[in-house]
């Protein structure tokens, strides 16, 4: 009698089992990065409040979702829909394991109005493959506090790479462990993101407009680097700036004791949120002499080409698109609008500091490459490696000149 | 009668109960011992061989993660030859286990000799010493690498209140400062282990030969030189190749502490051959990476073998 109980229980427990993976078969499964967790969460729990079909939410971590979703990719068990950072759109199009949407896309009736460098990164060879999810965009956050200690006007940011190095000193010169900048010196997509709009705002580029040379060799970017390395050395920047792998992207502005640090749209709700006390402003990035540039980011939104549900999966990403959710999920919980008809909404219009983003990312830049991974995201890559020696290393040129040479190796190797 | 026989004709005269029995048909008992390891050899052959085999297999291809595999022949291997990269990431991963591995060996020596005798709340310390071992690698060098961390950390915290530093230490910030401090992470995750494997090989020496030393008028430390030393040559044997391989195949407490900084210069090989697969998405590469490692370690614990064996051996 025992022996059967025990039988029935397990029988009962497979049965269970097997129901539960059957419900999962019927909906969609969704991967998003870790990044996006804070607002995805309720519009996928909005959706599946209003429809028959389910979104079943899997949230990756950051640096591991293009392994990830490569494996899963290589090994027919990609999810549904995914949300990738934008940059990494080429790479998974040119490899196919993205689905063409470009007649889906162009039927939308804003098609217009989304942000342009998410679709130019969701395009390959002239099709459509990903549309903008969330948007991003890189500026330089300051504290206004520290800026009055130092005398400085708090409304006044700096404009140009001398303003920025001055403040940065006055900042320092505060004492009791206050540094006028800071940057992830270990970190390569958090520069790519941050660095590349001095050089960008400057005339200068990292990569041609097609991804497939490398023009590193230039006054711009060798500016840049020069400029970081003249405030690390002049100690205007906390030591831990040199192994920083990302994990203090944020962070070490919490503190308080970091007059500037170049940073993103997301930094507004994080501080908002868990710092109220930070008097903090957000301006753009400078050039050298005038201008400014930003880094359009975020993640686009795209169906694995391995997807079994792509009808549900195109319904999913329209309805995320639409303007009540643009407005109600994404913008109410902090994030910029994808769409440009709607960067200016009830809620950007309670904080400024978002209209500042969204402008950002409208006229931001992104570079374009089937290696981004490689090239610039690989925390050992030629990116990160050219930045530690450029920096804190054996100087500028030696750094961009090897850099140079490795960029065009990858870029050559089929 | 004669019990025996005559021996001329083979005993055939023994009393039948005394007669050598004729073997049995079959194998027999050892024909049962092949039954019973052939689960093993079953786990052994679909979860190591087998891979092995397709990873051999998968070095001879141009591999794509994503993509149709090519046959290249012996390019990777010759690609290997010229690449820097690894040969340095080889290098510096045998640096590390030349300093990790002696100094696992003497804390877990000392956590032994100290745990051997069974004296009240010795199961406690014992307990105490292995604890670390439990906790997986990933989850411990995360724990480490805030506890390392200048801003936060409680190291830098506890020198500074002490006026040993003024400010906080860099502990990651350089090379060598990186790679003394996953040593001490590595030495306090794995030294229990260790440990209990030399308490096994100590337990098991006759206590008679430390009584008679004592007789003779031998120290404690003479006692551990001439008797405790050269009866645990197996186990340290055991211990040095189980450390060697494990240094050597060092990944996750890198890759989470450092990421292969600053400026890749604490790469260990896995976390090259890591790289060539899963981010630049080159299977084959990563393979023949693969298979040079495994003949590197194969004739790592040859040697070993063959040093520490005994001597009637």
């Amino acid at each position: 009698m025992i022996r059967c109980n025990r039988w029935l229980r397990l029988w009962a427990c497979a049965t269970v089992l097997a129901a539960t993976h059957a419900q999962a078969d019927d909906g969609l499964s969704f991967w998003v990065r870790a990044s996006d967790s804070g607002f995805v969460t309720p519009v996928v729990n909005a959706w599946n409040a209003s429809h028959p079909t389910k979104v079943s939410l899997t949230i990756i971590p950051n640096d591991d979702f293009v392994t990830k979703f490569g494996t899963a990719s290589a090994g027919g068990a990609a999810p549904d829909v995914i949300a990738i950072d934008l940059i990494y759109t080429p790479e998974f199009a040119h490899d196919g394991q993205l689905t063409d949407i470009t007649d889906e896309a162009k039927k939308l009736p804003f098609y217009q109005s989304l942000s342009p460098s998410h679709m130019r990164l969701g395009t390959y060879q002239g099709k459509q493959y990903a549309l903008p999810f969330s948007a991003e965009s890189s500026m330089l956050l300051y504290n206004k506090t520290l800026f009055k200690r130092a005398g400085l006007n708090p409304d006044q940011p700096p404009k140009t790479w001398a303003e920025l190095e001055a403040d940065a000193k006055k900042i320092t010169a505060l004492g009791g462990g206050v540094k006028g900048f800071y940057f992830s010196g270990a970190c390569g997509s958090c520069n790519i993101f941050t660095l590349t709009p001095y050089v960008w705002a400057s005339g200068g580029d990292v990569l041609s407009a097609d991804g497939k040379t490398a023009t590193l060799k230039n006054p711009a970017l060798e500016g840049t680097l020069a400029m970081y390395r003249r405030m690390w050395e002049a100690g205007e920047m906390p030591a831990s700036a040199k192994t920083d792998s990302g994990m203090n992207f944020i962070n070490a502005f919490e503190t308080g004791k970091i007059g500037m640090v170049g940073s993103g749209a997301f930094s507004i709700g994080v501080l908002k949120k868990s710092h109220p006390e930070i008097d903090f402003g957000l301006a753009y990035l400078p050039g050298q002499n005038s201008g400014w540039a930003s880094f359009a980011g975020g993640d686009v939104i795209a169906i694995p080409a391995g997807s079994q549900h792509k009808k549900d999966a195109m319904e999913f990403i329209k309805w995320c698109l639409g303007e009540q959710v643009q407005v109600d999920q994404f913008a109410k919980n902090g994030s910029i609008p994808v769409r440009i008809d709607l960067a200016s909404n009830a809620y950007s219009k309670l904080d400024g500091r978002y209209l500042t983003a969204a402008t950002a990312m409208s006229q931001g830049k992104t570079p374009y490459s089937v290696k981004f991974n490689q090239l610039i995201n690989d925390p050992n890559g030629p990116w990160a490696a050219m930045i530690q020696e450029a920096v804190f290393g054996k100087g500028v040129d030696v750094a961009v000149s090897t850099a140079q040479d490795r960029f065009t190796q990858i870029l050559n190797t089929p | 009668m004669d019990v025996l026989g005559d021996p001329a004709t083979g005993g055939a005269g023994l009393a039948p109960q005394m007669r050598p029995k004729k073997p049995r048909k079959g194998l027999g008992r050892q024909g049962a011992g092949y039954w019973f390891v052939l689960p093993c050899l079953a786990f052994t052959a679909v979860f190591f061989l087998l891979p092995l085999a397709m990873t051999i297999g998968m070095s001879f291809y141009q591999w794509p993660l994503m993509g149709v595999p090519s046959f290249n022949g012996l390019r990777n291997y010759l690609d290997l030859m010229h690449d820097e990269s690894f040969w340095g990431a080889l290098w510096f991963t045998t640096k590390y286990t030349l300093f990790v591995t002696p100094a696992i060996f003497v804390v877990a020596f000392a956590l032994a000799l100290l745990v051997k005798r069974a004296v009240r709340f010795v199961g406690v310390f014992r307990t105490a010493f292995f604890l670390p071992v439990v906790i997986g690698l990933t989850t411990a060098s995360l724990l480490w690498v805030w506890l390392f961390n200048d801003q936060v950390g409680i190291f830098s915290a506890i020198l500074m209140q002490l006026g040993i530093v003024s400010e906080p230490v860099q502990w990651l910030g350089d090379t060598n400062s990186a790679l003394a401090s996953l040593i001490v992470m590595v030495v306090w995750k794995a030294c229990g282990f260790t440990m209990v494997i030399m308490l096994v090989g100590m337990q098991a020496i006759p206590y008679d030969l430390y009584e008679a030393a004592r007789i003779d008028g031998a120290g404690w430390w003479a006692q551990q030189r001439f008797i405790t030393v050269p009866m645990m040559r197996r186990t340290f044997a055991l211990a040095l190749i189980m450390s060697v391989i494990g240094s050597y195949l060092a990944f996750e407490q890198f890759y989470v502490m450092t990421k292969g900084g600053p400026m890749n210069t604490t790469i260990t090989v896995v976390h090259w051959i890591y790289r060539a697969s899963f981010t630049y998405f080159k299977l084959g590469y990563g393979a023949a990476m693969s298979v040079v490692l495994l003949i590197v370690l194969l004739m790592l614990s040859v040697i070993q073998m063959i040093l520490l064996r005994d001597d009637d051996e």
